[in-house]
C-alpha cells in the first residue's frame, strides 16, 4: 500500500511540479502569471491532437508545448509588450483555453466530455531493472513515466538557472527593481518574455503528462485547477525550486491518499477529490502563522 | 564633446562642451532643460536637431547601454539598485562575467568588484546587501557601477539631494579623486553653494536655453541666481521680529514606531526647523502630530487641546499640513486642480456643498482665491493637477492648507525639488506666517534653508531629538554634527 501511495503521489505531483517550475520563472521577474491553468489545459489538448495525428509520443509532447506556447505568446504580446493588465490577460487566456479545447474536441473528434482512442500514443515509462530488487525505493523509482523524471530534472535546472546563471540574475533584478535592470543595460521586457516562454514549455509538458502520461485520453477541463494549485505553490514558497518540489509532492501525497481512501474504504469520490484543496488550506494556515510570527 | 541640441520646447539651441578632467556643473530652475539635455546625451531621448561629438567623432546613442559602452554613464536622482542583491551583484548586473554555459562567474565578479572598490578608494563591503547600506553608500555603489565599466564621463543628476552635510563633503572628495584621474564629471544641481565649491566650470540654463557659461572664479551665488531666474534673488530672507505668543503645539515624551520619547513645543509667532538625515524619526514625528501614525506613549496638545483619540479630520481643524511627498500624500495627481484645491475644505467648509453635492461655483471661487493669492500658473482649474510644474503644484497645496487658517502649520520638506524662485516664495510665505502669529514646524533636508527661516532648530537622530538650538546661537557645523550623531547639546 505504501508503494502504491508513493506511486500515485509522484504521478499526481508531476503536472503541478512542472507547472510551478515554469511559474517560478514568472514569479521571479514579477509577472503575475495566472495563465498556467490554461497553459496546462492547452498542453494536454495539444499533445492529444498531435499524438492522434502522428502516432508519435515525442511529437505529442512537442504539440503540447506548442499549444501552451501559443497562450504564452499571447500573454507576452498583451501583458508585456502592450502593457495590459496581467490579471485580466490571464483570465482571458484561461477562458480561451477552456473554450477552444472544448470546441475543438467536439468539432474535430465529435465527442463530448472525453476523447479516448486506441491509436493515441502513451508517453513511455522508464524501467530501471537494476533498482527493482531494492525494497520500496526500487518499485517506486522504476517504471515511472518519462515526464516524472523530466520534472525532477527541470527542478534542478530551474534552481540553477534562477540562482546561478546570468539570465537568472537579470530575471530576479527584473522582479525586484525593473528600472535598476534597465539602467544597467538589461531589458525587462525581454527577460519577462523569456520567462513566459519557459513557463509555456513546462506547462506544455505538464499538460502532455496529464493526457498521455498519467492517462491516455483527453477530458474537457482536464487540468481541473492544477494550474491554480501550482500558482498557490509558487507564491507559498516564493519561487524556490526545492520548495516547489516539496510542496508538489505534498499535494501529490494528498491526492494519492484521497485515491487510496476511495478505493480501499469506499469513501465518496467527492470527498477524496477535496484532498488537494484541503492540503492547500492546511499549508496556507501554517504559512500565515509563520508570517505573523515574523512581524509581531 | 559637444552637444547642439534641438529646436524643441524643452531645449532650444543649447551648446555645451565638456573637457576631460573637469567637473562641469549644470544649473537651472526646474524645467530649465538640464535633465532633457543629459537624457539626449545619454541616449534616452533623441535630438530633433543638432549634433553630439565625442572625442572628435560625431555620435548618436540609441540608449543607456550604448552610451555606457562609449564611456558615458549617468547616476540618476533616484537610486537604482536592487536592494535584495549584494553590492557586487549590483555592480556586475548587466555586465556579468559568464562562462560558456551562461553561468555567472561569481568568484571572478566578486574579485573584480573588490578590486574596483580598492582602486577608487571607496569604503564599501562588496558582500553587503545593497538594501542595508545608507543612501550615501548606495550612491557610491551607483558610481562604482559605472566606473567598473570604464566610464570616463560621469553624469550626476542632483546627487546631493539625498545626502547629509558630512556626506556631501565625502562625495566631493570622491569626485575630486576622479577629476584628478582625468575623468569628466557633469554635476547637475540646484544648490549654488555646492556648485561653487566643486565645479570648474558652470553652465546655466533658463527655460530651455543657454543662459551663460562661467568659470568658477568668475561666479558668485548672486550672479548665478540672476542668470538662472533672470532677475535678482534675495538670499537672506528678512526675518520679521515677532514676539512669541502662547504655546500652540506641545509634544511631551511621544513614542511611536520609529520615534522615541520626543518632546517639543512651538509657540505662536515662532518657526521651528527640524533637521535630520532622512529616516531618523522626523517623518514619524510629523505623522504622529497629524494622526497618521499611532503613538505608544506621550501627549500631543494643539492649541491647549489634548489630541489623543482625535481623528485626522478633526485634527485638521487645528493644523495645516504640507506633506513631504506631494505627489502621493499631498495631492491626487490625476484629479483636476480645482478638486485638489478643495480637498479637506470640502469636509470642513459647509459652504462648499449643497446637500451631498459639491457646489461647482464655490469650488471655482476657492481655486481662484488660491490661484491669485499664491500666484499659481495654471491653464485652467479643470486641468489635471499633474500637468502643472512642481513649484506650482506645491503652491496649490500650500494655498489650500494655509487657507484652512489654523494656528499650527506643519511643513514637511516644502521646498524639496523646487527651483530658486519658488523656494524664495515659500521662504517669504513662512515669514508671513510668523508675523501673522502662527506656529510653524518645518522639516527640511536643506540646512541653509532652516537657518534662513527658523527661530529654533531641533535635530533628530535615531528616532529622538538630540539637539534643540537657537538659530542665532549655532552654526551649520554644529547642526550637521548633531545630525550624524555627534550631539553636543
Amino acid at each position: 500500500m505504501i508503494t502504491g501511495l508513493l506511486n500515485s503521489m509522484l504521478a499526481s505531483a508531476t503536472p503541478i511540479l512542472l507547472a510551478s517550475l515554469g511559474g517560478a520563472f514568472t514569479y521571479h521577474c514579477d509577472v503575475f502569471n495566472i495563465a498556467m491553468e490554461g497553459m496546462l489545459l492547452a498542453g494536454a489538448f495539444g499533445a492529444v491532437a498531435v499524438g492522434f495525428a502522428t502516432g508519435s509520443w515525442l511529437a505529442a509532447i512537442g504539440g503540447g508545448i506548442l499549444a501552451a506556447a501559443i497562450l504564452g505568446f499571447l500573454f507576452v504580446v498583451f501583458a508585456v509588450w502592450l502593457d495590459a493588465d496581467e490579471f485580466v490577460t490571464g483570465i482571458a487566456l484561461n477562458l480561451l483555453a477552456l473554450g477552444t479545447t472544448t470546441y475543438l474536441l467536439r468539432q474535430w473528434y465529435g465527442v463530448k466530455g472525453a476523447f479516448d482512442d486506441p491509436s493515441l500514443p502513451a508517453i513511455p515509462d522508464v524501467d530501471l531493472p537494476w533498482l527493482e530488487p531494492i525494497p520500496v525505493i526500487g518499485p517506486v523509482l522504476s517504471g515511472r513515466n518519462l515526464l516524472v523524471w523530466v520534472g525532477l530534472f527541470a527542478a534542478v535546472a530551474t534552481w540553477w538557472v534562477v540562482q546561478r546563471s546570468r539570465y537568472g540574475l537579470r530575471l530576479r533584478a527584473a522582479g525586484f527593481n525593473p528600472p535598476a535592470l534597465e539602467a544597467s543595460g538589461g531589458s525587462v521586457a525581454r527577460v519577462r518574455a523569456i520567462a513566459l516562454v519557459a513557463c509555456s514549455v513546462t506547462c506544455g509538458m505538464g499538460g502532455a503528462f496529464l493526457s498521455l502520461g498519467y492517462l491516455t485520453l483527453f477530458n474537457e477541463n482536464m487540468s481541473a485547477g492544477r494550474g491554480w494549485i501550482a500558482l498557490a505553490a509558487v507564491i507559498l514558497v516564493r519561487g524556490s525550486a526545492p520548495g516547489i518540489v516539496a510542496i508538489s509532492l505534498l499535494f501529490g501525497f494528498a491526492d494519492g491518499l484521497g485515491l487510496q481512501l476511495q478505493t480501499r474504504y469506499g469513501l465518496a469520490p467527492q470527498f477524496t477529490a477535496m484532498a488537494p484543496y484541503l492540503a492547500t488550506l492546511f499549508v496556507l494556515f501554517f504559512y500565515a502563522r509563520r508570517k505573523l510570527g515574523e512581524s509581531p | 564633446m559637444k552637444v547642439f541640441p534641438p529646436d524643441v520646447v524643452a531645449l532650444d539651441d543649447v551648446s555645451v562642451d565638456l573637457r576631460s578632467g573637469e567637473v562641469h556643473a549644470i544649473v537651472g530652475e526646474n524645467g530649465a532643460g538640464k535633465s532633457t539635455l543629459m537624457k539626449i546625451l545619454y541616449g534616452i531621448h533623441q535630438p530633433d536637431a543638432g549634433r553630439i561629438r565625442h572625442l572628435g567623432r560625431e555620435v548618436r546613442y540609441s540608449g543607456p547601454r550604448d552610451a555606457i559602452t562609449a564611456g558615458i554613464g549617468m547616476v540618476h536622482q533616484e537610486i537604482l539598485l536592487v536592494d535584495e542583491f549584494t553590492v557586487w551583484e549590483n555592480v556586475a548586473l548587466g555586465n556579468e562575467p559568464v562562462n560558456v554555459w551562461g553561468r555567472v562567474d561569481r568568484e571572478r565578479a566578486r574579485r573584480d568588484v573588490a578590486a574596483s572598490i580598492e582602486v577608487f578608494e571607496l569604503g564599501i563591503d562588496g558582500d553587503a546587501l545593497a538594501g542595508d547600506l545608507t543612501v550615501a553608500r548606495r550612491q557610491q555603489v551607483e558610481i562604482l557601477k559605472l566606473l567598473h565599466r570604464r566610464v570616463d564621463v560621469l553624469i550626476l543628476d542632483e546627487p546631493t539631494t539625498v545626502l547629509a552635510p558630512g556626506e556631501v563633503d565625502e562625495l566631493f572628495e570622491e569626485l575630486d579623486i576622479l577629476r584628478k584621474g582625468g575623468r569628466t564629471i557633469v554635476f547637475i544641481s540646484h544648490h549654488l553653494d555646492e556648485v561653487l565649491e566643486i565645479a570648474d566650470r558652470i553652465t546655466v540654463m533658463r527655460k530651455g536655453r543657454l543662459a551663460g557659461e562661467v568659470a568658477r572664479g568668475e561666479a558668485t551665488q548672486e550672479s548665478l541666481a540672476r542668470m538662472m531666474v533672470g532677475r535678482n534673488v534675495v538670499f537672506t530672507t528678512e526675518r520679521t521680529p515677532v514676539d512669541k505668543g502662547e504655546v500652540v503645539l506641545s509634544v511631551v515624551g511621544v513614542s511611536a514606531e520609529g520615534l522615541d520619547d520626543a518632546s517639543l513645543s512651538v509657540s505662536a509667532g515662532e518657526v521651528v526647523g527640524v533637521a535630520g538625515v532622512t529616516g531618523n524619526g522626523q517623518g514619524p514625528f510629523v505623522e504622529c502630530i497629524v494622526g497618521l501614525r499611532p503613538t505608544t506613549a506621550g501627549e500631543i496638545g494643539i492649541g491647549g487641546q489634548d489630541v489623543a483619540g482625535v481623528d485626522i479630520l478633526d485634527r485638521r481643524r487645528l493644523l495645516s499640513y504640507v506633506p513631504e511627498d506631494r505627489r502621493r500624500a499631498g495631492a491626487a495627481v490625476t484629479s483636476s486642480i480645482a478638486e485638489n484645491a478643495i480637498m479637506t475644505h470640502h469636509r470642513l467648509d459647509p459652504t462648499l456643498s449643497t446637500g451631498r453635492l459639491l457646489d461647482r461655483g464655490r469650488m471655482r471661487e476657492l481655486t481662484e482665491t488660491i490661484r491669485s493669492g499664491f500666484s499659481v500658473v495654471m491653464s485652467s482649474p479643470d486641468a489635471e493637477f499633474g500637468s502643472m510644474s512642481g513649484g506650482n503644484q506645491q503652491k496649490v497645496i500650500l494655498g489650500r492648507e494655509l487657507s484652512l487658517d489654523t494656528d499650527l502649520v506643519l511643513l514637511d520638506q516644502p521646498t524639496r525639488g523646487m527651483d530658486v524662485g519658488s523656494i524664495e516664495y515659500v521662504h517669504g510665505l513662512v515669514d508671513r506666517l510668523r508675523s501673522e502669529g502662527r506656529a510653524v514646524l518645518m522639516v527640511s533636508a536643506d540646512l541653509e534653508e532652516l537657518f534662513r527661516v527658523s527661530d529654533r532648530i531641533v535635530v533628530f537622530h535615531r528616532g529622538g531629538i538630540v539637539a534643540d538650538l537657537v538659530t542665532t546661537e549655532t552654526d551649520i557645523t554644529e547642526v550637521g554634527l548633531a545630525m550624524l550623531g555627534g550631539a553636543s547639546a
